[in-house]
Parts: structure tokens; sequence; C-alpha cells
């Protein structure tokens, strides 16, 4: 029994509550996204699904602001006929779900949730025999691979999505399947990059020593903040959530690569992309957020230090990092209703000819300034900036491309012909805002 | 205080992981075997053509597609495993001393390292490889 470390047992435990908490978070998740985009498109929402389950003797839990919601979907999930279409790949098909919720539900294990404790509790007198009289870290797993294992992680995603695609044998999925494989693997190098300018201020992949570095130095975001932005970009595109959501555009692909999936095989897909968003949000809040930390406020400064390690400590410090990572996924969930999705060309472009080589010279800068033996915030800020700026001089010189320019379409209202005379006041005053030029038509070029 | 245990350097630090591996697994076996269990079944002809905005099917979706992917996917193994690369490196260049023979031997040979693919970047740059119009 050697292997059975007082460290080991906590982080099973910690293991076991945290993916519920996910669970339950992402059920809530996909009811606050509807209550967002209803209150966004001034709807109202679900708000009427309490847990009542339609009998008299519990008739007072009717209602509830539709809290009952999720609870409803995952039984209806679960109830529906889980149908297989007759020419898929059989096997491929029924797997591809699993391939895609597996990674997404183990990538958290290496966060720090609580920091330290010493394994006492204030409440109960007698022996834990839990510790050895040194403390155990908060988290689902000790390893000193640290922060490098969730991207190693996250990258497995791609599998599921691709596989699910390609085993539909449906034309919608196959496209939706491989366009969100090419995004998934393009916006993955932005993110390694993103990363790798923090680690090298950081200089460990250790995510306890990289909080602390955060408390005494500030915090990530304050030192690079373009190496934040890069990386924030990176994780939505990764989760393929809007604006990058073009696997599942609607209007071109139907449902993308889970068209052809229904009842929980379609919930797990579900499942993964929200369980994706919160564990990335975790990995953002961790490198650049300052983690558990709360700074600035006397009384939760010290009790979320990492040197706090009592059980109130530990927490409070779970319940700050998960109120940073609902900020940062309710900030995802804003961006997904009021920012209109762009183009797949537009998303490729961005990555392969914007965000990497933006992000390459990033972390050569970085790694300059550390050579130099400058690592302060300032000077990270300062090659941040540099950087932003050099960015913003130079994207207006390359020439772009002449391709997929938007055609006027002569005779309508907005290229006229040249002769032609065009309405340009309307008695309503709404459609003033979209008023044509007026003129003649524009040169063809 | 805390600095008084040590890293878990052996393998026991992933013991952990694997169980959560193991039962990430079978949860998404588990709901996928439950759902089948418990829905409903009822086969037909026309319910299971694969949905094509309901038009009956045209042929497959066992065809050729453009070939833009694969040169994504090649180009993404070339600045991959660059990245990869590097991670050992960022964590240890650091902690050299700065301005130290070691630690300029180091930054060139990452320099040198990343200009190959540059290279790399630039001529898929030329041969028009992220050009997606």
């Amino acid at each position: 029994m050697d292997w059975l470390t007082p460290q080991v047992v906590t982080s099973v435990i910690v293991n076991l509550v945290v993916v519920h908490i996910i669970l339950v978070m992402v059920a809530y998740l996909v009811q606050a996204e509807r209550k967002f985009s209803a209150y966004i498109q001034d709807r109202i929402g679900p708000n009427r699904t309490g847990f009542d389950f339609g009998l008299p003797a519990l008739k007072f839990l009717k209602g509830c602001l539709g809290f009952g919601q999720p609870l409803a979907d995952g039984i209806k999930f679960m109830l529906k006929e889980d149908f297989t279409p007759s020419r898929v790949d059989k096997v491929l098909f029924s797997l591809a779900p699993v391939i895609v919720v597996s990674p997404a539900l183990i990538g958290f294990v290496v966060i720090p949730w609580g920091g330290s404790w010493d394994g006492v509790l204030p409440w109960f007198s007698g022996d834990l025999s839990l510790t050895g009289g040194t403390a155990v870290r908060i988290t689902g797993a000790d390893v000193n691979i640290g922060i490098v294992y969730i991207l190693a992680v996250a990258a497995l995603g791609v599998y599921g999505v691709t596989l699910g695609g390609w085993a539909s044998n449906n034309k919608y999925s196959f496209l939706g399947g491989l366009r969100a494989s090419a995004q998934m693997i393009s916006y993955e190098i932005p993110l390694g990059l993103a990363l790798l300018a923090a680690l090298l201020a950081y200089g460990t992949v250790l995510p306890e020593s990289i909080i602390r570095l955060q408390i005494s130095e500030g915090w990530g975001v304050v030192a690079q903040p373009l190496a934040a932005l890069i990386f924030f970009i990176a994780i939505m595109a990764e989760g393929n959530r809007a604006p990058f959501d073009n696997a599942e555009a609607e209007q071109e692909l139907v449902g993308g690569y889970h068209t052809e999936y229904s009842s929980m095989r379609f919930a797990l897909y579900f499942l993964a992309e929200y369980a994706h968003i919160v564990t990335s949000s975790a990995f953002l809040v961790l490198l650049f957020f300052g983690g558990y930390h709360v700074p600035f406020i006397p009384g939760l400064k010290d009790l979320t230090s990492p040197d706090a390690v009592s059980v109130w400590a530990v927490l409070a410090k779970f319940g700050v990092y998960f109120g940073k990572v609902l900020l940062s996924v309710t900030l995802m969930i804003v961006i997904r209703w009021t920012i209109p999705r762009l183009r797949y060309d537009q998303v490729m472009s961005m990555a392969w000819q914007f965000v990497i080589p933006v992000a390459l010279v990033l972390v050569v800068g970085v790694s300059l300034v550390i050579y130099a033996g400058q690592a302060t915030t300032w000077n990270l800020l300062m090659v941040n900036g540099l950087v932003m700026a050099m960015t913003l001089i130079a994207a207006p010189l390359i020439p772009k491309s002449t391709m997929n320019r938007k055609l006027p379409l002569y005779g309508s209202r907005f290229s006229p012909m040249p002769d032609e005379r065009v309405r340009t006041q309307s008695s309503e005053s709404l459609a003033l805002e979209d008023r044509p030029v007026e003129g003649s038509a524009p040169v063809a070029r | 205080m805390i600095e008084s245990f040590t890293l878990a350097s052996d393998l026991s630090g992933y013991l952990p992981i694997s169980l959560i591996v193991l039962m990430a697994i079978a949860f998404g076996i588990g709901n996928v075997v439950i759902s089948q269990m418990l829905g409903p079944r009822r086969a037909g002809a026309v319910k299971g053509q694969s949905y094509e905005s309901g038009m009956n099917a045209v042929g497959t979706a066992r065809k050729r597609f453009n070939v833009r992917f694969y040169l994504i996917a090649m180009v993404f193994l070339v600045f991959d495993i660059e990245i990869i690369f590097l991670y050992p490196w960022a964590t240890t260049f650091p902690n050299l001393a700065p301005q130290s023979d070691e630690s300029l031997l180091w930054l060139l040979r990452i320099l040198f390292f990343l200009f190959t693919t540059v290279v790399a970047y630039v001529y898929g740059f030329r041969k028009g490889v992220f050009k997606f119009d």
C-alpha cells in the first residue's frame, strides 16, 4: 500500500467532487445560455419548468424560475429514441460521442482548485489520519508535467469530432467534421504559442508555482495581455464556439457533425462542448487571471493566498476559482449571442495569416527579454504592446486577397445603374439606416 | 510549510488520472447504453435515410474532398511538433543565468529552430497553402 499516499486519496476525492460540479455546471450552463440568448433577443426563455414532475403532492415546487429545465432535458435525452440511420458506420457512430466526451471530462484534473490543505477539520475532533502532518494539494492529480497535461488531453477531442462526422455518412456531417477538425488543429498552434509565451515568463509548468508567481509579480493578463487575448480566441475556436462555430453553421450545414445524432449520443456532444469550455476557462484563469487568488480585498486576500491551508481557505479558493471560471464562461456566452459568425475562410485565414505569426513573434520577443534577464511585468507588457503595435502597423501593408469580395448586384438599390434613380428617403426611420450611397454604380474591379 | 512536501516524481500521481479516465469512458459508454435500452426503437425505410434537408439522399458522403484539408493537416504537423519541442526549452531557459554564454547558446539554438519553421511557413505562404478563398 505504498502508493496509497494521502495525496492520492485527496486527489481521488477532489476528482469525484469536481467532476460532479462540472456536470451540474454544464447542465445549468445550457440553461444560462438559453436565458442569456433569450434576454439578448428580447424573449423570456425557459421559465416554467419546475421540479414538480406533474405530481399534485409536489405542487409547491412548480415554476422555480425554470430551473427544472436541465433536469427535464436530461430525462428527455435519456428516454428519446437513440436512432441509428441505416447507412452509417455503426461502430464508429456509437464510439465517436464517447471519444468526444471522455477527453472533455478529464482535462480539469491538474487545475489547483483549492491550493493546499493541512488535513484538519475544525468540527471533527477524531483522528482523520488522512495526512501525516504535511499539507496535501487540493488538486485532481499532483503530477510534475503540470499544465502540459491539459494541452495533451484537450487535443484529443478532435478525434471524436472527425470520427462522428465521417461515420455519419452524411454530407452535412462530413463537411462539418472536416471543417471542425481543420479549425481545431489550426487554432491549437496559437493556443500552444500563447501558452509558451506565458510559460517563458513563469519558467515553470507547475500550477501552484504559476499562481504564486502571479501573486508576487501581478496577474499574467497584466504582463501579457496579447498572449491572454490570443489564448482566449484560441480556446473559443478550439471549442467550436461562436463566432467560430462554422462546423455547425445552421444555414450551411444543418447541425454539422452531429446532424445524424439523436438522444443521448447528441447530448454527449453537447456536454463535451460545455465541459470543454469550463476546462479551458479554468486553464485561462490559471495562466492569466491569478488562479484562486483575490488581490486587494483585505480579508479575502489572506484567505486565498497559497499559504493559507485551513479548510475555510480551501473552500474560499474553490469558490473564487469557480467564480472566475463562471465569469469567463459568461463572457463566452455573451460573445456567442452578440457577435455574428465569421465565414469559414475568414476563420482559417485569421488563424494562419494573423494569429500564428503574431504569436510566433511574441514568443521570440518574450524569449529575448528573458535572455536579457529583464522579465519584469513592465518589460513583458512593453513587448506585448510592441508586438500589438507592429501588427496594427503591418496589417494594412499586407496585400489583401481580391477574391471573395462583396460583388455589386447592379440594379439593386445598393448598386444602382448609372442612370437609375434610387429612393434614398424612406417613410420609415429604421429603413434609413441601410440607405444606399447616392449616385451611380461603383466601377467594377 | 508548503515547500516541505516534495513533488511526486513517482507514478502514484497518475493514479487519480487513470481513475478519472476510466470513469469518463464508463460515463460515455454507460450513457449510450442506457439510452439505447430505455428509448423506443422504430425502424423505417425512409427514416433510415441520411438527412439531406428532406430530399432523397444522393450518393454517399464517401467522396473526394478538398485537398486543402490535407495541406492544413501537414502544416499543422510541422508547427505542432515544433511547439512540442519548445516546451522543455521554455521550462528550462528562463531558469538559466541571464546573459550567460549558456543562455545565449540556448537562445540561438531555439531561434535557429524557429527560423527553420519560418522558412516552412514562408514556403507554404508563397505556395498559397494559407489562402482560403
